[in-house]
């Protein structure tokens, strides 16, 4: 850059404006994100990642021993398959088992069965059994929802809500 | 990055079904570690998700439909790992999701596996501030540093709606720091 400089007197660094940009977006960088610190403090153990492919492919094997520990009950398997059948015919025959209902299952057993098991519905299906025109947000909720915060909870997650994220928001 | 397609294929092939995992595991193991740490923030427990990812990798890659990136497949799989064990931990402990976080931050300062300083602590803090999803969104987009597209096939969620998660996360963490 050897354009003559019109401001007679004022002079510039050596390479000042070959290096602007750079100096210029490391700037805007910097400022940008100077309050969010860009490291994390986390460490890992010594050789971890050198160690990591054994320490799994020793977990994948370990699953054929526990199918030939299985193999070994299972004729106690099969007596117990057949005692269960034996009881099932004499409970019928005698007509002494009890029709149970969905009443009987305690609402903790419900509350287990439906946490822990993977029931893969999706919202849709849920709502067509839930009888939502008759539930009230109190069946659901025991305290009322005040508007700050609903207007908490939209921008909280404000992502969920793609009609929300217009196109002009470009950051 | 190596060849997708073709260690796809080895992974599907018994004969070279071995070799083409552990390929798979150096390849990855350092990005999910570090994409699963920042979830569960102890290193125990980020070993445990991830190699329980890694072995469902192997256990479903015949599964596997290509309608994604493999990589992405993988970070999908490593997110929701790390997320069901945050939720079976606080079940387990018997407290709720916000109380397991700050437990895990208060451990941080003790953990022998985090040299942060206080300001680097303070910022964990600050990201456990946030909603999940926002917590996913900054710390791929700024520690990863992933781009929108890519974290769009990790999360399913537009590209639009990543860049407000995003923009909100930092104004959040900003404000966080200043304020504490």
């Amino acid at each position: 850059m050897k354009a003559p400089n019109k401001n007679s007197g004022f002079r510039l660094p050596e390479d000042y404006l070959e290096n602007f940009n750079d100096s210029l977006l490391n700037k805007i960088a910097t400022s940008e994100e100077s309050k969010i610190p860009n490291k994390e403090g986390f460490t890992v153990p010594k050789d971890y990642f050198d160690t990591l492919h054994k320490n799994i492919s020793d977990k994948l094997e370990e699953k054929p021993t526990k199918v030939i520990a299985i193999q070994s009950y299972k004729k106690y398997y099969y007596s117990a398959i057949a005692a269960a059948i034996v009881l099932l015919f004499v409970g019928i025959n005698l007509n002494k088992t009890v029709d149970y209902s969905i009443e009987d299952i305690a609402n903790a057993d419900i509350d287990s069965y439906i946490e822990y098991t993977d029931l893969n519905f999706s919202s849709y299906e849920i709502a067509e059994v839930v009888p939502i025109d008759n539930l009230d947000i109190t069946d659901i909720l025991d305290a009322g929802i005040n508007e700050e915060n609903i207007i908490d909870y939209l921008e909280d997650e404000l992502d969920s809500f793609n009609e929300f994220n217009l196109d002009s928001y470009d950051y | 990055m190596i060849a997708e397609q073709t260690l796809l294929e080895e992974l599907k092939q018994t004969e070279t079904q071995a070799r083409a995992f552990e390929k798979l595991v150096n390849t990855y193991k350092e990005r999910l570690y570090w994409h699963i740490r920042r979830i569960v923030l102890n290193h125990d427990d980020a070993d445990d998700v991830l190699q329980n990812t890694f072995i469902k990798v192997y256990r479903n890659i015949t599964n596997f439909k290509g309608d994604s990136k493999l990589y992405s497949w993988m970070y999908r799989i490593a997110t929701n790992e790390s997320l069901s064990f945050l939720k079976s931990k606080s079940k387990k402990m018997g407290v709720s999701s916000v109380a397991l976080q700050e437990t895990l931050l208060n451990n941080l300062e003790s953990d022998v596996y985090f040299e942060g300083d206080e300001i680097q602590l303070k910022l964990q803090k600050a990201i456990a501030t946030l909603p999940e999803k926002q917590k996913l969104v900054f710390n791929m987009k700024y520690f990863d540093e992933m781009k929108y597209e890519e974290i769009s096939e990790v999360l399913e969620t537009s590209v639009g709606a990543l860049k407000a998660s995003y923009h909100l996360a930092s104004k959040k963490i900003e404000s966080y720091i200043k304020e504490n």
